[in-house]
């Protein structure tokens, strides 16, 4: 019965991915046939208009299916270290952390590699996802969905006013971060995509070798500790494959929120609490989604386009609502 | 069999600079099923987590056949001591069977899938709680009766010799309170598991315990068997009560009759 519904969930999840792929690839300012991108995926005919314009489309696609997995895999990872159902990378403030480091990378260091940038983000969506927990933790009752909220709010505000701060007074700062911010998933390339590849891998299968102990630990701490588990080795290796996932791909698309939200919660009130299962499910749904937004902003914006980040926020806030709302009764 | 023994020497526990257990030795008789009685902030729970190791004592150790804990891997400890805590947590949506199946962490290699012995213990654990039928509900629709049998299964799952249960009838009604305290006596009997339990009641605690140490402010006041602890004397010693004790008429073991202040006590001998 179970197992039936995740083979369903599987493979929906991967019939939709398929054709958001198509999908991605096909439609744009300039709509392509299947044979253009047959012709632009093998190589052949390259010097054919429409082919060079699925060539380009490509690297585009690839890259929403890698950061919309890996924002969804960082909210499901999140979700568990701190039990609290409203956790992910945008709402804990994490990527406005990821954010202000970039800042000030441009600003004093003229960081210009994409290394760098994910380098700094990492480093910045660490400090930022450790401070919101301290400051959460403080009071009665630790680190509740009410409060977590509350502080990642507040940190982020904070945040981003220190970004407005080392942004406005300098125009060139104003600009390479402009471009950085507004670059969504269309700005990236396929040497982009090499680099980012191999962190994103490493995150993706510590998570999965995690899952026995992220289960366990959904039990409660002290149970947790009469099985054996080394809770904080677990939540350590966890959050540092969390921000990984997290800053890296917001160090090349910018602050795409919500996705991460979403979909663990969505996954997880069908298939349950497995990690293995809500993992890799979690990966396909928000690569998935990624690209169907990403392409809704293309079709919704034209001429122009709307960036990804925008749409995600369209759908997920009122996802945002309703958990909060129902996590507050819920606390009651 | 082996007997697993279990030895607390000279501990003292709590937490931050709070010292709440303040010397204690004790050998916990294997095979049995001892119940740690004493009153509210005595030092029970604290002591119950201190030998499971969800706590490191502030001095002395907690010797498990000749080693001590803090010596020990945690996945081994685990497969002798098991543990039912006093708030037992499961996330939304789990089924009975998934639940149990947890118990199994300590044995789990890394990265492999269940075994045939995660499922027959399992299914063990499963049968010794009586749930076998709900292995498919999920959690979230259980009484407050099953669930706890559940969690206890969760606990059985893990195959320890030695079990220890924090608590395990509060907040459930007489009628679940006998029958978990039923089934874990049968499990007791059967699979001669070490039992070791915090309980608040009293007679329950006289009905079912071979042994019962009796703490009071972090020190081990008295230890011995039902009819040895269960006496007006050490009730009042313990609680600062005083209470009558008969013999319960169907079990024979020592039962109290706490005295009010409004009790008339001209027909008490």
């Amino acid at each position: 019965m179970k197992q039936n519904k995740i083979t369903i969930v599987f493979t929906i999840g991967i019939i939709v991915l398929i054709l958001s792929v198509i999908v991605s690839i096909t439609y744009g300012a300039k709509a392509v046939g299947l044979s253009d991108i047959i012709d632009g995926i093998f190589g052949r005919n390259t010097d054919s208009f429409n082919a060079n314009v699925v060539a380009a489309r490509i690297p585009r696609t690839i890259f929403g299916l890698i950061a919309g997995a890996s924002l969804s895999i960082a909210g499901v990872l999140m979700q568990s270290i701190t039990r609290n159902p409203i956790a992910d990378p945008s709402i804990l403030g994490v990527n406005t952390g990821a954010s202000l480091f970039i800042v000030i990378g441009i600003a004093f260091f003229n960081i210009q590699s994409k290394i760098a940038y994910m380098g700094i983000a990492f480093v910045g969506a660490l400090i930022t996802a450790l401070f919101v927990y301290n400051l959460a933790s403080l009071g009665n009752g630790g680190a509740t969905p009410i409060k977590l909220a509350i502080s990642g709010a507040a940190v982020s505000n904070a945040l981003t006013s220190l970004i407005s701060i080392f942004v406005m007074p300098d125009s060139s700062v104003m600009t390479t971060f402009r471009f950085w911010q507004i670059g969504s998933i269309g700005g990236t390339t396929n040497t982009d995509i090499l680099l980012l590849l191999p962190f994103t891998i490493a995150a993706i299968v510590i998570s999965l070798m995690l899952s026995n102990n992220l289960d366990t630990m959904l039990l409660s701490e002290e149970t947790a500790k009469a099985l054996g588990l080394n809770i904080g080795l677990t939540r350590g290796i966890a959050a540092i494959c969390g921000v990984i996932l997290c800053s890296t791909t917001t160090a090349l698309a910018g602050p795409i929120s919500f996705i991460g939200l979403m979909i663990p919660h969505l996954i997880r009130a069908i298939v349950g609490s497995n990690h293995k299962i809500l993992i890799l499910s979690s990966g396909i749904y928000g690569g998935a989604i990624l690209i169907i937004s990403d392409v809704l902003g293309r079709i919704l914006g034209r001429p122009g386009e709307l960036e990804s980040g925008i749409m995600t926020a369209l759908i997920g806030a009122p996802v945002f609502i309703y958990l909060i709302r129902k996590a507050k009764l819920q606390s009651l | 069999m082996k007997d697993n023994i279990l030895i607390a020497n000279d501990i003292v526990a709590g937490y931050g600079d709070n010292t709440i257990i303040d010397g204690i030795n004790l050998k916990i008789p294997p095979h049995k099923i001892s119940v740690i009685l004493g009153s509210n902030g005595s030092g029970k729970s604290t002591m119950l987590k201190t030998f499971c190791r969800l706590l490191t004592p502030q001095s002395g150790s907690i010797v498990l056949n000749d080693k001590s804990l803090q010596e020990m891997k945690n996945k081994d400890i685990a497969k002798s001591i098991g543990l039912l805590p006093q708030n037992s947590v499961a996330p939304e949506g789990i089924t009975v069977a998934e639940l149990v199946t947890r118990g199994r962490f300590p044995y789990r290699k890394f990265m492999c899938s269940l075994t045939a012995e995660d499922y027959t213990a399992v299914k063990e654990a499963m049968e010794a709680m009586k749930i076998c039928d709900l292995a498919d509900r999920s959690i979230d629709e259980l009484s407050g009766g099953q669930r706890q049998r559940v969690f206890i299964a969760l606990a059985l799952a893990q195959q320890t010799d030695i079990l220890f249960l924090d608590e395990p009838t509060t907040f459930l009604d007489i009628a679940y309170q006998i029958e978990i305290l039923d089934l874990l006596k049968e499990l007791n009997r059967k699979k001669k598991t070490t039992i070791v339990m915090v309980l608040h009641d009293i007679n329950l605690s006289s009905k079912y315990a071979d042994y019962i140490f009796a703490m009071k402010n972090g020190k081990l006041i008295k230890e011995g068997s039902p009819s040895d602890i269960i006496t007006s004397q050490t009730i009042e010693e313990i609680y600062g009560l005083k209470s009558v004790v008969i013999t319960d008429p169907v079990s024979c073991s020592p039962m109290i009759i706490p005295i009010s202040s409004h009790d008339d006590l001209t027909n008490v001998s």
